[in-house]
This record gives structure tokens, C-alpha cells and sequence, in this order.
């Protein structure tokens, strides 16, 4: 039986503002995608670790601070190094809006800025991600 | 060609509001009246000053402008600061950065992206003394958001600056936040366990409040951020009934130190926020300082009026600002600035327009500067004191909301007060219920939202200027302290944080403020002071 797409969701670095992630990982929760709940405080490599040991299909990442291009190029290479380009790679938060173009430059398949509402960002993370 | 435009709008109907609520759930009634409210009502100043803190309030004093501000190196921030108190800042606030909060220095490899980023990157004596350069110490109040342990480091470099500038510490003016509970995002559970252990923290936070009531008299040793606890998402009540019960909960522990609430009650206050709901935001104020004065009075017995005070520093919500046209964001944060003064609250920082995409740029900082200027010296709001007072709307939602956050208390006094309720993960629960709630009310219009959930208008582009950083600063930030651990005579450091790890493991019932202290002044670095700590009780922090 087809299962629904896993997506890891999380902050990377330090910062902890997870107002966002708590309620984008409930929305897509409720949507019936599988999601792990990676929290606050997390490298790039233990994202990785996350993506193959859980077999995800997608991380989803929220940002506030200004570290977004420096986590999303590193986890990009992380996956291309280790053969799992195949995985997506979504993000949300405080981004200034020509960083959303070079995230996207980068290979981010979608960024959500604060505010977007709960059906487009499920219909744009089913563009990527469809649910069975 | 430009298509017809879709006129929505019907004359006929009339445009309204969806619903009368308060953004807390209480119902707003047609019309107030003598039925509602007819008490009688103490002066400015008196007992339990529901009408402010002070007789005169504005007519004595303005509110200090103090934004919280920083970025970067201290030498940067040290430049933002002189220009803030020259546009007319009258107060400062020091926010440095993640990891000058959490208690690792900049080459720690998960800090190494956020250096710098979110405030100052601080964690030498010499990052302390660059940063306060020219500011006189004793002149200007400030205030430095620290929780423990990372708060005695920087009270210690702190401390140790105004000795070497000869300024006595018996005339420091400011604040240390000191709160390990609120200090980072509010009290979410994992943000404030992650980098140490939390008994210890908090520990720690009253060691240092005992070590400063005797020494820094005008020092206020600890700040409830009661402003991170609302912009988890929480309403009014949730708010207030949070923060008053962690401020119970370390009133309580300094007088079950032998302490005397009349010697540091008064030193103790709050940061909170102001939200766009201006009544019930004015009414929380009024019943907030109704609250603490009978708790401070009647629980704690004390004595003195200025222990009963309930001061009150704000900061405007950022929750409340829209990436969506972000210009909108002004004109919320001037309303909110005008429910702060309708509010008798004692400092203020309006948030700038853009923090809806970045930090604040000078130009943002300055108008939100002027914003606060604007109300102070043209609208006259501070020409009388508790100006609203009196009114039956006022007065009635006053008593509402005060019952309310009377009750809520009760609750988390019945699960052992807010320390428990935080460490059991029932503060927890709260947050993420207010945060799906929030997020339905916003999705659904509840919570009407001008620019993001009504009248939205996905033509236009944010065209805001955005706050760069120095590209190499994080590059020479790491480089600075790892050269700074490396070079010179690290004997006494080392011996310091030694003393102080056995200090931490076979006697940490005793004050360890003095130990961490002792190794500030041997120029031990921040993380080596915290890390002297963590591995004496062996804890381990996310890699």
C-alpha cells in the first residue's frame, strides 16, 4: 500500500523562534503527510543523518535570523554529496525577498514567506510532494 | 490594457467588523456605562496603582526610549548605539546574539551561521569594554539580555568595565534580564534546555541577584520577559497570568534565602508586550499592576510601596507586523506606542517596519525613535496621569481580565507554580495550543489581518531596504576569539575555571556566582566560564 511523502521539519543553527514551524508542521501534518519533528538546534549533518536513517522524502525548513542561504547551500551539497538529490528541500520564515530568488537559484524547491496561507502552501508543497 | 477593476464593495450592506471579542475572548458590550463600573479610584501612585506607579507619571518623567539594538561586532553596535542616544534614545538595550545568550562563543560549530546575526557577538571582557566605549556608565541605564549563566559572565565584564572607568558599582543604573525561563524565545521547552541544565540556571540567576542587591543598589537583578511569553501566541490573560507566577516563583525563592523582600522586590521588573487590541492592552497594564502590588503586599508581606511597583518596560509585538506591505507595519507600531503611554508603562521600543524581513536599519530605528517622540511631545497623551482611567469600558475590562489572570494563577499555583508547569511541559502544552489556535483565527479571519487576510493585494512587492551585514564579519568574529583563546598567559584562566568546575561539581548547593566571577576576571571566555560548569555536572550540548 502506497504510504503518504515523510518530511522532516526543523530549525537549523540557533536560532529557536518555532512559532511557524510548530504550526506549518501541524498543517501538513493534518494534511496526511508523515512528519518528523525535528525541533530547534539542529547541523546540517544531523539533518542528513535524519533524512537516511527516517528514508524522507522532503526537509522543511524554517528560518528567522538571517542564516537561511548559508543552511539551505549546505544542506543542498550534503544531499548531492551523498547521492540523495532526489530529496526536497522547502523553507519559510523571515527572508528577504531577492534571498528567496538565490535560495531558489540554489535548488530550494519552494520558500514560503510569513503570512502565505494554509492552502497555498499545501497546494505548493503537493506540486513537489503529492499526496497519495 | 488594465482589466476592469472587481468592485466588491456594497453601499447598501455597509461595511463591518466581524465580530466584537477582545483578542483575549472577552466580549466587548454595545455601550459601557455606570452599571458596569461605579468604584472609586486611588490616586497615581497609591496603593495598588492601578493608575501607574508614580504620582505624576509622564508630568515628572517621560518614559525612556529604549530600543533593543545590536548587530554585529561590539565595535558596530558600539556606532549604532552613539547613533541611537544621538536621534534620542534616552535608554539602551543590549541584545547580543544567540550564542552570547546560550553561553558558547562564536567558533562553537553550530553557533558559527548565527554569529553575530540576530544581536552582538560578545565573550571577552574586551568584546564588553568595545562595545559600552564612550557611554557613561553611570549616566545612561542599561539594560543587557542575559539569562543565566551566560548573565554572570557578562554582569562580571560589566562590573569589572565600570571599575576600570573608576565609576563605583554602587552607582550603576540598568538592568540584567537574569530570567532563564523567558530570556531566549519565551518559555518553549527545548529552546531553554538544550544548552544547559535548567536547575542549575536558574540557580545560578539568584546567586547572582544575591550577589548584586548588596553591592549594585540601583541595579535591577532581574527582568521577567513576559513579552516572549505573549509572542509564542498566547492572548492577554495567558500572558499576564504566566509572568506574574514565574515572578512569583523567584520572589519566592530570594525570601527562602533569608532575603528581605523590602531589600530587592523593587529591583525586580517586567518587559511585556503591547499588542493591537488597545483597550484590553491598556485594561491588562492597570490589572497587572493591581495584581503583583497585592501579591508583593498580602503573599510576601512586604512593607515598602516601591516593593509593590509592578514596572513595566514593553516593546511593541513583531507578531502583529505583515511581511505583506510592510509600511502597514508603522502605523500598527504607533498605535501600539500610544497604548503603551495609555498604559503608564516605564520604557518603551517600537518595532521598526522591517523586522517583518530583517534587523532594523538606522533609518527604521530612527522613525520608530521619532514615533515614540511624536506621541511624548505632540499628542498629549502624557499630560495626564492614567489618562483612560475612569472610563467604564476601561475600568470594567480592567476587573474582567484581573479575575481572569487571578484564576489562570490559581491553576498554575495548583500545579506547583511556573517553574513546575515549565518543567513538566505544561507551559508547553499552553503555547502550542494559543500557537494552532492563532494560526486557525488568522487562516479563518477571526483575527482580521489588513493586507494578509483582508484586503490583500498580491500585486504589490515589498520594496523595503534590507540590513546587510558585514560579509567577513562572522569570519573575523571566529578568527578573534579562537586567536584570543590561543595567545597570551591563560595561567590564571585556567586555573580560575578550574576552581570553578570543582566549585560547580562537589559544592553547587554554595554560590557560584563568585567562582563564575572570578574566572570572568582572569579574562576566561564565555563558554569557557559556561563550559566549566556543564562538564562538572556532565551535561552535553547539541553539536
Amino acid at each position: 500500500m502506497p504510504t503518504n511523502k515523510r518530511i522532516i521539519m526543523a530549525k537549523m543553527g540557533l536560532d529557536a523562534h518555532d512559532n511557524g514551524l510548530r504550526i506549518v508542521s501541524k498543517w501538513l501534518a493534518d494534511a496526511g503527510y508523515e512528519v518528523i519533528y525535528a525541533g530547534v538546534y539542529n547541523s546540517a549533518e544531523r539533518i542528513l543523518r535524519m533524512v537516511i536513517e527516517e528514508n524522507a522524502d522532503a526537509v522543511g525548513l524554517s528560518f528567522l535570523g538571517g542564516e537561511h542561504l548559508h543552511y539551505s547551500r549546505k544542506l543542498l551539497d550534503l544531499f548531492r554529496e551523498n547521492d540523495l538529490g532526489h530529496v526536497k528541500l522547502i523553507a519559510g520564515g523571515i527572508i528577504p525577498p531577492a534571498d528567496v530568488v538565490a535560495m531558489k537559484e540554489l535548488g530550494v524547491d519552494a520558500v514560503f514567506a510569513p503570512g502565505t496561507p494554509r492552502s497555498d502552501i499545501l497546494k505548493r508543497v503537493a506540486a513537489c510532494l503529492p499526496l497519495v | 490594457m488594465a482589466e476592469d477593476p472587481k468592485i466588491e464593495f456594497d453601499h447598501g450592506k455597509g461595511e463591518k467588523i466581524p465580530h466584537f471579542r477582545s483578542l483575549s475572548g472577552l466580549e466587548y458590550r454595545r455601550i459601557y456605562n455606570r452599571k458596569d463600573w461605579d468604584k472609586e479610584l486611588p490616586d497615581g501612585g497609591e496603593y495598588p496603582f492601578t493608575r501607574g506607579i508614580y504620582q505624576d507619571m509622564y508630568r515628572g518623567r517621560l518614559w525612556t526610549r529604549r530600543q533593543q539594538s545590536g548587530f554585529g561586532s561590539p565595535e558596530e553596535s558600539n556606532d549604532l548605539l552613539k547613533y541611537l542616544l544621538k536621534v534620542g534614545q534616552t535608554g539602551i538595550n543590549i541584545d547580543s546574539d544567540i550564542a552570547g545568550k546560550i553561553g558558547v562563543d562564536p567558533d562553537y560549530p553550530l553557533a558559527q551561521a548565527d554569529v553575530g546575526l540576530q544581536g552582538t557577538s560578545m565573550c571577552t571582557y574586551e568584546d564588553m569594554a568595545a562595545l559600552f566605549k564612550d557611554i557613561p556608565l553611570d549616566r545612561i541605564s542599561s539594560t543587557l539580555i542575559f539569562p543565566p549563566p551566560a548573565s554572570v559572565v557578562m554582569m562580571g565584564q560589566y562590573m569589572m568595565m565600570a571599575r576600570a572607568e573608576g565609576i563605583p558599582w554602587e552607582s550603576l543604573i540598568g538592568t540584567m534580564m537574569n530570567c532563564p525561563f523567558t530570556q531566549l524565545v519565551g518559555p518553549t521547552f527545548q529552546a531553554n534546555m538544550d544548552f544547559f541544565p535548567i536547575d542549575l540556571a536558574l540557580k545560578i540567576g539568584l546567586d547572582l541577584m544575591e550577589y548584586l542587591i548588596p553591592r549594585c543598589p540601583k541595579w535591577n537583578i532581574l527582568n521577567v520577559n513576559s513579552r516572549n511569553i505573549r509572542e509564542c501566541g498566547v492572548d492577554a490573560v495567558q500572558e499576564a497570568a504566566l509572568s506574574l507566577a514565574l515572578g512569583c516563583d523567584f520572589v519566592d525563592r530570594l525570601c527562602k534565602r533569608g532575603l528581605d523582600i523590602d531589600r530587592f522586590a523593587r529591583r525586580i521588573g517586567f518587559f511585556s508586550a503591547v499588542h493591537l487590541d488597545l483597550f484590553e492592552e491598556v485594561a491588562k497594564f492597570r490589572a497587572m499592576r493591581r495584581i503583583w502590588a497585592r501579591l508583593m503586599k498580602e503573599r510576601f508581606g512586604a512593607k515598602d510601596p516601591k516593593s509593590m511597583w509592578f514596572r513595566c518596560a514593553v516593546q511593541t509585538s513583531s507578531l502583529t507586523l505583515t511581511a505583506q506591505e510592510p509600511m502597514n507595519n508603522i502605523v500598527r507600531a504607533a498605535v501600539q506606542t500610544l497604548t503603551a503611554i495609555l498604559s503608564g508603562v516605564q520604557s518603551v521600543h517600537t518595532t521598526s517596519y522591517d523586522e517583518a524581513y530583517c534587523l532594523p536599519t538606522e533609518k527604521t530605528q530612527k522613525l520608530a525613535i521619532r514615533t515614540q517622540q511624536i506621541i511624548a511631545y505632540e499628542t498629549g497623551a502624557t499630560k495626564s496621569v492614567d489618562p483612560l482611567g475612569g472610563s467604564y469600558l476601561v475600568e470594567k475590562m480592567t476587573d474582567e481580565l484581573e479575575e481572569r489572570i487571578w484564576e489562570m494563577m490559581k491553576e498554575i499555583d495548583s500545579r506547583g507554580g511556573f517553574v513546575e508547569c515549565f518543567k513538566e511541559g505544561w507551559v508547553e502544552a499552553e503555547l502550542n495550543r494559543a500557537r494552532y489556535k492563532l494560526a486557525d483565527q488568522m487562516e479563518s479571519g477571526e483575527l482580521p489581518i489588513v493586507g494578509m487576510n483582508l484586503f490583500r493585494d498580491e500585486e504589490t512587492a515589498a520594496d523595503i531596504e534590507i540590513f546587510r551585514q558585514a560579509p567577513d564579519m562572522q569570519a573575523k568574529r571566529i578568527e578573534y576569539v579562537q586567536n584570543y583563546k590561543k595567545n597570551g598567559n591563560r595561567d590564571t584562566a585556567r586555573k580560575a575555571l578550574k576552581n570553578l568546575y570543582e566549585r560547580t561539581r562537589s559544592h553547587a548547593g554554595e554560590d557560584l556566582a563568585a567562582p563564575m566571577l572570578e574566572a570572568v576576571e582572569a579574562r576566561a571566555t564565555l563558554q569557557e566560564v559556561c563550559d566549566a560548569m556543564r562538564e562538572a555536572v556532565g551535561f552535553s550540548m547539541p553539536e
